[in-house]
């Protein structure tokens, strides 16, 4: 070709490559010079990273497309302009070839042809046809044509032809300088030749391909017999626990139904694969012809064992996670799976626990003439399944102390510090092991088991009981105490309030006997002030004295019992958040707003009235807001109290005395724990999914954490409930295919690395396991090095149903 | 008469499209295709001792007005300002809280929705103050994690009457780790700067996040990650 011309015009003026092949040849060439590949570039990689990254061209050529792709390890560091170029590639590629022959030719070194870890190469180019080359003449074309265009280029890196069937591992190719050429063959048949069959066999094409002129030195060997144990049932890793047999068998143990399942119920092996490896040995110390052979395994200097696992290990806590999760679409009411619908309110509630044998007295008691008349819902659940499980909710029923929750409840919440953020700790948590982890871990297997009908008559016997608490002042177990914790989940929120509740309720018919018991007497109207006023003169409802503060009128100043504000679920704050917004955003909405907010402002000043006959607003501002209050003149109001039209003024204005005790409660405990049971009653299928998820995720979390999954949390911020609720469920499928497989790993392994030497006692297991002798090995693969004085040779074969030998001979191509 | 209802109706229009995004207890910053009106909304709160101009604050910034003396908020109540914020309009909705002691309850269980918070002092108040460390402790009890806090020492146009010094408000910010500024509603001091930059820092905590978890933007199938090209990997910074 002419050098005058450069590569644009050659490809654009035809008239200068007369054949076909010529416009192939300099297609090539241009790529490789836009990678800069040629020998020339100044700059060489010296070290690399582990990871492979590459470059892909794709041309057609008579109808035929190529893909020339160029891989190399990343580079950590380049250097500038090595003078001897040539030697310098050379010694890498050598130097690589000679220590591949440690590794073995199936080993994954992550580049995407095998032809890296067969020939140790950091770099490499890789020509593939889009059909299978298989006519030798056209083969023969080709790989003159590359190595031409490799000539033209002075190309620094192996180039290799990938040939034969696409299915077969078959790639021919070279690299070469101004001194030597390697080239780099594969044989692949489809049978085992004969003379190849053995290491003597092999030896002597080794030695025949490398035709040396002079007496070569001992060829150095490395051996290694794959067996494949098929039978891994000595090992199999069984975790028990998920049969459903406990639907037909009486007095069942509840631990089993109440526990997540978890691991794989399916031995996770598919096959435990042992490698017997001889790494190093001279020619002649074993034998292993066609007649003879002193190869055995069981001397093998060294056995590795690798699990092969099932593809689709079936991970039961998952699928039952999953399973869960598939609710999450179904929109129907719950009760409706039972036919209750909302007439639920009608049913009159009597719960099970009353019939129990054994029950705490008080649940006896108005269980009594209570059973007779009532139309009983009976649901798919027997009873003999049924108690046990309520027992096990709710264990304060029953005298029995096998499944009392802890007394101190924690809430453990995610600590902003704390460095390693645990599994799901973006869900929301609730008491580890109280009611809502039992009732929802139940759920899920209850489901598990008996379908939606199941989990629809648990839920109808939890809200059932629920009813029966709230009626009956017994606070719910197994629930933090105080008012709803808006980081726990919401179904454990709605329990807090409910107790806050049954606690109310109990404080307002119990501890307040000494001046009336009369319920109505608290549900007292405004309008009523006329029974209710009490003489100015008498000061009600007085707590302590706030320090030394005084009156305007010089007598002490007290502050008042209150009423605390009303406690309230995330959901119920969301929706007072959304009715304040939509009254926007202007003058007038704010003045709403404070009219809306001064409920407990207008309580409060009562209740200071009370406790403080004959105050003025300075008073009350002194304790409520000081910065509002000045001393001049034994006290005066702040400029902002003065503004008209206040609500602080207007408020005071209507603010009659009345004690915290008597004023109408800012926290009406009946309607809130009728709105709980209602909610809680009329939830959709995928509504008492939501509720049941966090605690059931949690408790899989925690599950996994128990079975030794370190497991890693995403930091998950700003996706709604479901996506949160999937991105946990991956991550716990993701843990519990990972603790299968080391559970897999160390029953077979004990303290034996998987992929590294075995330890004796670790050889003995696996030789007893497969009953004393190895089968015949499923693969053999001997690497045959020598280093001649031009370069190492080196052959590798690897014989199993089929065969394939690859070999790099270097030869000296200088004219003599 | 009228002008009113016209106003109330336009503020009911516009609130229906926060409700939609202040639902679900968590803090949302997802993109709302259908509204016209912005791109994101921030749900921030300004929180900090009766009296230190939390509302003076707030109306400097959303109306641009002063007044020396606003009543004293009762409970909680809110304004909205929109801005541009990387081409992005962010609508703020912001709520101001009572001070008082005694709100402290109620106005806590704002918290939980609020990706930002405004936590104020007054420079003439040595209380207001001292009490820096327990509204952080507030918001660190009832807020999301990763709420960001911006502390605020507000009145510097009251020079001769300054009892906390800018510097202990500056170490007193360096060792609760987060940003400081001082700044004056009635001057117009630093307002609109203070709210410009907890935008910026809760936009820089967003992008971190979905970083973070490259899935979720993928919003496809379940555990789908950039899937694997064996060929043409030329970003070096790509793991897969």
């Amino acid at each position: 070709m002419n050098e005058e011309i450069d590569e644009y015009d050659i490809y654009h003026q035809d008239f200068t490559t007369v054949s076909d092949w010529e416009v192939f040849i300099a297609r090539i060439e241009e790529i490789l010079n836009e990678w800069k590949l040629s020998k020339s570039n100044k700059s060489k990689p010296i070290e690399y990273t582990k990871k492979w990254v590459c470059k892909v061209e794709e041309f057609s050529f008579q109808g035929v497309k190529f893909v020339l792709s160029y891989h190399t390890l990343e580079h950590s560091c380049d250097v500038e302009g090595s003078q001897e170029s040539d030697k310098f590639i050379r010694l890498e590629i050598q130097n690589g070839l000679w220590e591949a022959t440690s590794r073995f030719m199936e080993d994954n070194d992550g580049s995407p042809f095998p032809v890296s870890n067969w020939y140790g190469l950091k770099r490499y180019l890789m020509l593939c046809p889009s059909i299978p080359l298989i006519d030798g003449s056209l083969i023969k074309v080709i790989m003159s044509s590359v190595n031409i265009a490799f000539a033209n280029v002075d190309c620094s890196v192996p180039l290799f032809v990938k040939i034969r069937e696409h299915w077969q591992q078959s790639y021919l190719g070279f690299y070469e300088d101004n001194e030597y050429k390697t080239s780099f063959d594969t044989i692949h048949l489809k049978r085992i030749s004969n003379q190849c069959s053995h290491l003597s066999g092999l030896i002597s094409l080794f030695k025949s391909k490398i035709a040396s002129p002079v007496a070569l030195d001992t060829v150095l060997v490395s051996a290694k017999y794959s067996y494949e144990l098929k039978d891994s049932e000595p090992f199999v890793w069984k975790k028990t626990n998920t049969t459903n047999e406990f639907l037909s068998i009486d007095g069942f143990d509840v631990k089993k139904l109440t526990e997540l399942p978890f691991g794989s119920d399916k031995n996770p092996i598919n096959s435990i694969l042992l490698n017997a490896i001889w790494p190093r040995f001279r020619e002649s110390t074993i034998v292993d012809s066609s007649t003879f052979s002193d190869i055995d395994p069981i001397m093998a200097p060294t056995w590795t064992i690798t699990l092969k696992m099932r593809d689709n290990i079936q991970c039961q806590l998952s699928e039952t996670i999953a399973k869960m999760m598939d609710l999450l679409d179904n929109n129907n009411l719950l009760m409706d799976t039972l036919g209750l619908s909302k007439s639920l309110g009608l049913v009159n509630p009597l719960h099970k626990i009353t019939e129990a044998p054994i029950t705490i007295s008080k649940l006896v008691k108005a269980a009594i003439g209570q059973s007779s008349n009532i139309h009983e819902f009976k649901g798919p659940i027997s009873d003999e399944l049924l108690m046990p499980l309520l027992y096990y909710i709710f264990p304060d029923a029953v005298d029995d102390a096998t499944f009392k929750y802890p007394s101190q409840l924690e809430v453990e919440f995610k600590q902003a510090d704390s460095s390693e953020p645990k599994l799901c700790s973006y869900i929301k948590t609730s008491p580890e092991g109280g009611l809502v982890w039992r009732m929802s871990v139940t759920a899920a297997r209850l489901y598990d088991a008996g379908g939606l009908l199941y989990l629809a008559h648990l839920w109808y016997e939890f809200t059932q009981e629920l009813q029966y608490r709230w009626e009956h002042r017994i606070l719910v177990p197994g629930v933090a105490e105080g008012n709803p914790n808006a980081r726990t989940c919401l179904l454990h929120q709605k329990l807090q309030l409910l107790n806050c509740c049954i606690k109310r309720a109990q404080d307002g018919t119990g501890s307040l006997t000494g001046t009336s018991s009369d319920d109505e007497y608290f549900d007292c109207s405004e309008d009523e002030d006329g029974d209710e006023q009490l003489p100015w003169n008498r000061p009600v409802g007085r707590l302590h004295r706030l320090g030394d503060a005084t009156l305007k009128s010089g007598a002490p100043l007290y502050v008042p019992r209150t009423q605390d504000p009303a406690p309230k679920t995330e959901d119920q704050l969301e929706e007072d958040a959304e009715l304040m917004v939509r009254l926007g955003d202007d003058a007038r909405a704010s003045e709403l707003r404070a009219r809306m907010m001064s409920a407990s402002l207008l309580s409060d000043m009562e209740a200071f009235k009370a406790a403080n006959p004959g105050a003025e607003l300075c008073d009350f501002v002194q304790w409520y807001s000081p910065r509002d209050w000045k001393s001049d003149d034994g006290g005066a109001l702040g400029d902002r109290m003065l503004l008209p039209g206040n609500p602080w003024t207007e408020t005071w204005g209507v603010a009659r005395p009345v004690p915290a005790a008597r004023q109408r409660r800012l926290f009406d405990e009946t309607r809130e724990a009728e709105q709980v049971l209602h909610f809680l009653r009329s939830r959709s299928v995928s509504a008492v999914t939501d509720l049941l998820l966090p605690a059931i995720l949690k408790a899989g979390a925690a599950k996994a954490i128990a079975e030794g999954v370190q497991g890693n949390s995403s930091s998950v911020g700003g996706v709604d409930k479901r996506r949160t609720f999937e991105i946990a469920a991956r991550e716990i499928h993701e843990a519990e295919i990972e603790a299968c497989r080391s559970l897999c790993v160390r029953t077979v392994l004990e303290k034996s690395v998987e992929g590294m030497p075995l330890d004796a006692a670790g050889r003995t297991r696996i030789l007893n396991a497969a009953g004393g002798a190895l089968p015949a090995p499923a693969r053999r693969e001997f690497s045959l090095r020598v280093k001649d004085a031009i370069a190492p040779q080196v052959m590798r074969a690897a014989l199993g149903t089929d065969m394939t030998i690859i070999g790099a001979f270097t030869e000296s191509i200088l004219c003599l | 008469m009228n002008n009113n209802e016209d106003n109330i109706n336009n503020g009911m229009e516009q609130t229906e499209k926060c409700v939609e995004m202040a639902g679900g207890g968590d803090p949302k910053w997802q993109k709302d295709a259908a509204d016209q009106n912005f791109d994101y909304m921030f749900k921030l709160l300004i929180i900090g001792n009766s009296s230190v101009g939390k509302t003076s604050f707030l109306f400097r910034y959303a109306d641009d007005s002063f007044t020396s003396a606003f009543v004293s908020t009762v409970g909680i109540d809110f304004k909205v300002k929109t801005v541009f914020r990387h081409d992005k309009r962010v609508k703020l909705q912001i709520w101001d809280t009572a001070g008082q002691e005694r709100y402290r309850t109620i106005t806590t269980a704002y918290y939980r929705g609020a990706m930002g918070f405004i936590l104020m002092y007054d420079i003439t108040n040595e209380e207001s103050f001292n009490s820096v460390q327990d509204w952080v402790t507030q918001i660190k009890t009832y807020s999301w994690d990763n709420a960001q806090v911006i502390l605020v020492g507000n009145k510097c146009d009251m020079e001769e009457e300054r009892v906390v010094s800018a510097e202990r408000g500056r170490q007193l910010a360096d060792q609760l780790g987060v940003e400081f500024y001082e700044t004056s509603a009635k001057e117009n001091i630093n307002v609109k700067a203070v709210f410009e930059r907890l935008v910026d820092i809760i936009c820089d905590k967003m992008s971190e996040s979905l970083d973070s978890e490259p899935a979720m933007l993928a919003g496809g199938a379940r555990g789908q990650r950039l899937t694997e090209q064996p060929q043409g990997n030329s970003n070096p910074n790509c793991n897969c």
